[in-house]
């Protein structure tokens, strides 16, 4: 597939639940062989876009298209989709479930067994094939969850907060395979609001706030456009010189280091000027990107 | 379609395998062997023959006693329950020629704490015309041996009585022979068929079946379509399949399910009513004989059962649709158990009137059509034009129930945690 190639398009797309409106007018390109990110607060409309794209709600108006027609039944099974709300027969075996799963999106005979071992053993579930799943603890059955996703070899897969509740050594573990399928020239969309996952895996992203697009695009060009106007900085002394709000716009202290965001106008030569001046030590002093999280919560500051 | 095979494999299979249904499946055959053979074994054990002295003042009375008792006892052994317990006798003729009453009853006394009998009954000369005479025994609790040994005597007495007032054998058993009432129905055909109410009480045996299958399975049904809900996999699947599809294999599974399992109680049932029946048979007991039913009302019955089930079964469904919890839907389906109360009672005035213009119109309505119709079926058989469309209005009954089942279950489901009124539910089956 041509990376230029659209998976999944929505145009002008609106829905609404009686008063309140979930999604307005909303248009975007998901292209093929990428990740892309639905990024956005609770309640922005992520669940309800994604909905939408799977078929198990209609728009009120506009169209969308997969692979270039409209959703049927048929093209359900091309679709993998892990929603938020998601659980296991509790007291079916992980093997039976996953035949089952499969049985529904149409993969049929043998390859179902081979399927199911080759997906067991990569997230490490090998042994549990014959438990029930209510002998599990929650990380495992979210393993099994993601898998039901994806054990039909589909060409567009959905995550809606994959990683919620996730231990970093799982998270890490679906990280990898989301790019090994990106690897493979699969299309997959997620939503979550966790932007550090976000920034690691994601290709293109959409910025979604209160029912409405606040940004989309390729999250490297957006990150350009936004410049490199935050100073990564490590030292002991000159407190007063980055609390100065001619220089810095917005300071955010972590353990050992502090992230600031310039003020418009300010230059990280005065800043670093001055922090000497005060006699300062510096361990750290670098231009850096604004992280993902800085984008979201400006524009999100931005659009409220 | 694979998709729904899919759905109803896994309904199947995964229920089949539960402890619980192997355990009701056996459970109940042998419950019921329990309760019908047991009682059986309990009341046939022996117990010792009753001794009983007689004193027979009159002088002609105990050999008809006697015949009396003896008679009693063979009816006793030929029926499956005794009429008068299971108390059989052993007779003494005490004879009082030469003796006084009291040096009479001295003795017998004597030999009544020394257990040598049991009882005696003094019956005095002027019996036959007073009829009032005493049994002395030492066990006032035995339920059986007074009133078998009243009845017996009266027999003997009236016998006795019949004689002397010159009616001689042959009038005597012309005056007591019983009659023989026989209910004859007019087939349609105008011929006679004699049907003494048994294909009624196959009706009913339907019905009954239905009635229970239905509280039974319609639980299930409600369990199966909140399942996904409870565990939160109704979304996964809706990315796959068609609500409609899922419910409608939903439904098929748990009744293949419920007829898997009456299919085996049947055959233990059959069984054991063969055994029974023969048993009988070998006690010389032939009153016991299979209707003649024809053919094509069998597949009427095994229709109409299918429509009852899945009628109330597919109500059930919806019920589920609405609900969050299994607990929420056993009380909104205390409606349906009325419902179905109701026209299981409908055999009655059906039964009545068959083809009064109320059992046309209630054999047509879905609801009490499975009943109402076989009553019919049985007592006079309506058009076949009637027949089909009942069947045709019921099972597009059950598929337009299950289409708003679904849809209201797709709504309902994509918000979270809320039971839906009926206006409700009204909406969102027509917005889905």
């Amino acid at each position: 597939m041509a990376a230029t190639e659209t998976t999944v398009k929505l145009d002008r797309v609106s829905k609404s639940f009686g008063e309140f409106t979930a999604v307005r007018e909303l248009s975007l390109d998901v292209r093929a062989g990428r990740v892309y990110g639905l990024l956005g607060p609770n309640g922005a409309g992520k669940t309800t876009t994604i909905r939408m794209i799977v078929n198990i709600m209609a728009p009120d108006s506009g169209t969308i298209t997969l692979f270039g027609r409209k959703i049927d039944p048929a093209l359900q099974d091309r679709i993998g989709y892990l929603p938020e709300e998601r659980g296991l027969y509790r007291r079916m075996r992980v093997v039976d479930q996953l035949r089952f799963f499969a049985e529904l999106k149409n993969v049929r005979g043998k390859q179902i067994e081979s399927k199911i071992d080759e997906w067991l053993a990569r997230v490490k579930l090998s042994e549990w094939k014959l438990k029930r799943s209510m002998e599990l603890s929650k990380g495992m059955q979210q393993k099994i969850q993601f898998i039901t996703s994806v054990i039909h070899d589909p060409d567009l897969l959905i995550l809606d907060e994959p990683f919620s509740g996730l231990d970093p050594i799982n998270t890490e573990l679906l990280k990898e395979i989301v790019l090994d399928l990106k690897r493979a020239g699969k299309t997959v969309i997620f939503s979550t609001h966790q932007m550090e996952i976000a920034e690691k895996i994601c290709d293109d992203i959409c910025l979604l706030n209160r029912s409405q697009k606040v940004l989309d695009g390729s999250l490297r060009e957006i990150k350009r456009s936004f410049g490199r106007n935050s100073v990564a900085v490590r030292c002991e002394g000159g407190d007063g010189v980055l609390d100065d709000p001619a220089l810095v716009s917005k300071l955010v202290r972590h353990a050992d280091e502090a992230q600031a965001l310039l003020a418009p106008g300010a230059n990280a030569q005065t800043i670093l000027k001055r922090l000497i001046d005060s006699g300062a030590v510096i361990g750290k002093f670098e231009m850096v990107e604004p992280s993902l999280n800085d984008i979201f919560i400006t524009k999100v500051t931005e659009s409220a | 379609m694979k998709k729904f095979l899919a759905v109803v494999k896994r309904e199947y299979v995964q229920r089949v395998r539960a402890k619980m249904f192997i355990v009701t499946t056996i459970l109940l055959p042998a419950a019921m062997m329990f309760f019908g053979v047991v009682p059986v074994l309990v009341v046939n054990i022996k117990t010792p023959a009753v001794r009983v002295a007689v004193v027979d003042q009159t002088g002609k009375l105990y050999d008809k006693l006697r015949q009396s008792l003896v008679n009693d006892e063979q009816q006793t052994d030929a029926g499956p329950q005794g009429r008068r317990g299971f108390t059989s006798f052993v007779l003494e003729e005490v004879n009082a020629q030469n003796q006084s009453t009291d040096l009479l009853r001295d003795n017998l006394n004597q030999r009544l704490r020394n257990r040598q009998i049991d009882g005696y009954i003094i019956l005095p000369p002027d019996f036959l015309d007073h009829g009032e005479a005493e049994f002395f025994n030492n066990n006032p609790g035995d339920l059986f041996t007074l009133p078998a040994l009243q009845s017996a005597l009266s027999r003997a007495v009236r016998d006795q009585r019949l004689i002397e007032a010159k009616v001689d054998n042959k009038t005597r058993e012309e005056l007591f022979r019983p009659v023989d009432l026989q209910a004859v129905k007019i087939g349609e055909t105008g011929g006679q068929e004699r049907d003494a109410g048994s294909s009624f009480a196959l009706v009913f045996g339907v019905g009954f079946v239905m009635y229970l299958s239905i509280l039974m399975y319609g639980q299930v049904v409600l369990g199966a379509v909140i399942e996904e809900k409870e565990t939160r996999i109704a979304e996964i699947l809706f990315s796959s399949i068609r609500p409609f599809t899922l419910m409608m294999g939903k439904l098929v599974g748990v009744s293949l399910v419920a007829l898997t399992q009456l299919a085996i109680w049947g055959l233990a049932f059959s069984a054991f009513a063969v055994y029974g029946i023969n048993l009988l048979a070998s006690r010389g007991v032939t009153s016991f004989s299979i209707p003649h039913i024809p053919f094509s009302h069998f597949v009427y019955f095994a229709l109409f059962f299918l429509l009852g089930y899945f009628i109330y079964a597919t109500i059930y469904a919806l019920v589920g649709s609405m609900v969050t919890t299994a607990q929420e839907g056993g009380q909104l389906a205390m409606p349906i158990i009325v419902m179905l109360v109701v026209s299981f009672y409908l055999f009655l005035p059906v039964g009545r009137s068959p083809d009064s213009s109320f059992s046309f119109w209630v054999s047509m309505i879905p609801f009490s059509a499975p009943v109402a119709m076989v009553v019919r079926i049985v007592t006079q058989t309506p058009p076949f034009w009637q027949i089909a469309l009942s069947l045709l209005i019921g099972f597009s009954s059950v598929l337009v129930i299950m289409w708003i089942a679904s849809r209201v279950y797709r709504v309902g489901m994509l918000m979270y945690g809320k039971r839906a009124s009926i206006p409700e539910a009204w909406r969102w089956a027509r917005q889905a």
